[in-house]
């Protein structure tokens, strides 16, 4: 058995570290504060290659394992949530499933500019009726000669209506299946095609300078060959989408909760209180002890997830368990660190009141904490 | 152009450093980075690289695990490095300036070398001086400025006391840079992997014909400092009391850039 990283995964891990700081760090409460997404700031992280780390040099990504990835995730949510949002959703919504199911065609044309940071790509999924009950979504597309006609509409669709925003990938319904469920099939639509809008959604309670969008699709026509893989893969596509995206939640969880565990440290030794630190008293201290030792068990069920992916062996098991116990554990260890913070920890010149507001989506994207708890319990056999 | 970098492995300063023993410090779980001011000697020689070719090469004087911070010089663009492995914490100026020399004169005749204007551990800033003497090269530290042209060297370094000199000097020459030179980039993620690949040639101090044993300079002692923590009173006008606060956060306490 073997705990260590590379020497190339711990640069990675040391990079993005220096570059949340010095980058990130010194704007992130003000773009929270503005609800405001920065392209500048997403151009930036596009430009140390944070987009396109696990896709091959051919299409211009960076070619790296997934634990670098996930390691750059965390590192970036150890700062900030919006800007990781916006990195974990580029990564694992926007350019994976073009990368994993896309004809070489479609990733000739999209990966370049989207492994570059100079665009985004949104996934479109969840519907305004549709959430965890993925197959209850009624946006449609119906083949009409050499193109297909889209209606329907999807919800909160991360990096799906900035000004760098491409396109998005929608799924919709293509058909009815043999045992009559609904077929369901992707589509890559860009940006500017007729009848396409994407909206961004605002007031937010978290992740408040990342893009998120309402998309519609009023009567929108692509051509065939803008249909992701083959017809009647979008169910399949989305669900292993998913898994992966799940380890990018999870890092989210896991860097966020080491950044709210790193400030409470911090504060806990310097605030006194009775004549002395009060991270020497034991309900303080056990509250950080807590929070280190879940991080530490989150950290080693991500990377173990993460490390199985990369052996090309089954992860979603794993998957499930890291992007549940890693959210939960931000929750946690974000209460604690409001908690030891005291009426500061209520205010935003403390930076400890974002994490505690951003950790609740952790909970709820990319499969609640309900659904995880479903996946996992079918795997072991329920 | 055949540009060497003088790089230092230094713990980063926002470490907590425990000292063992009378003349040394707890490294193991330390976070070590390239001391910053050599990272504007770095960038600013991959970019007179980039712009006029050549070759640059990176030379770390330090313990068994400076290759880590070498592998940061090389994934932002440096070609390859010299490692002189050495067990002290602290090594005398004099003979880390005979191990750069020797270490360079070795590889090859040097048009340009940089080091950074001093070392955020040790702050004794000497390297450059130290090193220029002994190759007989001009040298001009702090320098924030800099252009290479023709065989020449200009260099801009702002003084203490407020103007600006802009000095000409022939190469080969030494340049201790400092903040303002340039922006270090961050090194894009396949770098980092092309780096791994990049030639480290180790040596040690009896290679180069130094003589540890031969410092002029010895640490006989180290101890933390006691925290301060008495308050300062500012006094006179709000206007100024202002304008002193914000001199005591700039310069005194350096949390304001």
């Amino acid at each position: 058995m073997d705990f260590d990283l590379t020497k190339e995964q711990e640069m990675i891990r040391k990079e993005v570290r220096k570059f949340a700081l010095k980058e990130i760090d010194p704007i992130a409460g003000e773009l929270d504060e503005k609800e405001a997404f920065s392209e500048e700031l997403t151009q930036k992280m596009g430009e140390i290659g944070l987009f396109g780390m696990f896709v091959s040099e051919e299409y211009d990504g960076q070619g790296m394992d997934y634990i670098s990835y996930i390691i750059a995730v965390e590192e970036i949510a150890r700062i900030d949530g919006s800007q990781a949002a916006t990195i974990a959703a580029g990564n694992s919504l926007g350019i994976g499933p073009i990368y994993y199911f896309g004809t070489e065609e479609q990733k000739q044309k999209y990966l370049p500019g989207l492994c570059s940071g100079e665009g985004l790509w949104g996934f479109g999924l969840t519907e305004p009726t549709a959430g965890s009950d993925a197959g209850g979504s009624k946006t449609t597309a119906v083949q009409d000669g050499d193109e297909w006609v889209i209606n329907g509409s999807k919800i909160f669709i991360t990096n799906a209506a900035s000004d760098m925003t491409m396109g998005v990938t929608v799924q919709a319904i293509t058909g009815t299946r043999d045992n009559g469920k609904p077929e369901y099939s992707c589509f890559l639509v860009e940006s500017g095609t007729p009848g396409f809008k994407a909206v961004p959604m605002h007031n937010k309670l978290m992740w408040r300078a990342s893009n998120t969008a309402e998309l519609y699709f009023d009567d929108v026509r692509v051509p065939k060959e803008n249909i992701l893989g083959n017809k009647g893969d979008g169910f399949h596509q989305m669900l292993k989408t998913l898994d992966g995206g799940r380890l990018s939640i999870g890092a989210m969880g896991l860097g966020g909760a080491q950044g709210a565990y790193d400030l409470a440290l911090k504060y806990a030794r310097e605030r006194e209180q009775f004549g002395q630190p009060i991270s020497k008293f034991q309900a303080v201290a056990f509250k950080l002890a807590d929070s280190a030792m879940e991080i530490e068990c989150a950290r080693n069920v991500l990377y173990k997830a993460c490390w199985l992916k990369d052996q090309k062996r089954p992860f979603e098991k794993e998957a499930a368990m890291g992007k549940l116990y890693a959210s939960e554990v931000m929750s946690r260890v974000a209460d604690h660190a409001v908690q030891i913070h005291g009426g500061y920890g209520l205010m935003k010149e403390y930076k400890v009141e974002r994490f505690y507001r951003d950790q609740k989506l952790l909970e709820i994207g990319e499969g609640t904490s309900e659904v995880q708890r479903i996946v996992i319990s079918r795997y072991i056999g329920c | 152009m055949k540009i060497f970098v003088c790089v230092k492995h230094v713990p980063d300063t926002a470490a907590t450093i425990k000292v063992a023993g009378d003349t040394g410090f707890e490294d193991a779980d330390i976070k070590f980075i390239a001391n910053p001011y050599d990272e504007f000697g770095i960038e600013e020689a991959v970019s007179i690289k980039e712009s006029q070719g050549g070759e640059v090469v990176i030379v770390t004087v330090g313990g068994e695990s400076a290759p880590d911070t070498i592998r940061g010089a090389l994934a932002m663009g440096a070609d390859r490095a010299i490692h002189v492995e050495i067990d002290s914490q602290f090594l005398d100026a004099e003979l880390t300036a005979q191990a750069l020399k020797a270490a360079i004169e070795a590889d090859g005749a040097p048009e340009l070398i940089f080091t950074g204007k001093g070392s955020v551990d040790t702050e004794s800033f000497q390297t450059p001086y130290r090193l220029a003497r002994l190759f007989g090269m001009p040298v001009v530290n702090e320098v924030s400025a800099l252009e290479v042209n023709g065989g020449k060297a200009l260099a801009t370094r702002e003084s203490g006391a407020g103007e600006k000199q802009v000095l000409e000097m022939a190469l080969p020459c030494v340049v201790g840079a400092t903040k303002g030179l340039n922006e270090p980039r961050y090194p894009k993620f396949p770098d980092i992997m092309k780096a791994k690949k990049k030639e480290i040639k180790a040596m040690g101090l009896s290679d180069l014909g130094v003589d540890e044993s031969a410092a002029k300079v010895t640490l006989v002692k180290m101890e933390p400092v006691p925290e301060r923590s008495q308050a300062r009173m500012l006094e006179g006008s709000v206007d100024d009391q202002v304008t002193e606060l914000i001199r005591v956060l700039k310069e005194d306490e350096k949390v304001l850039g």
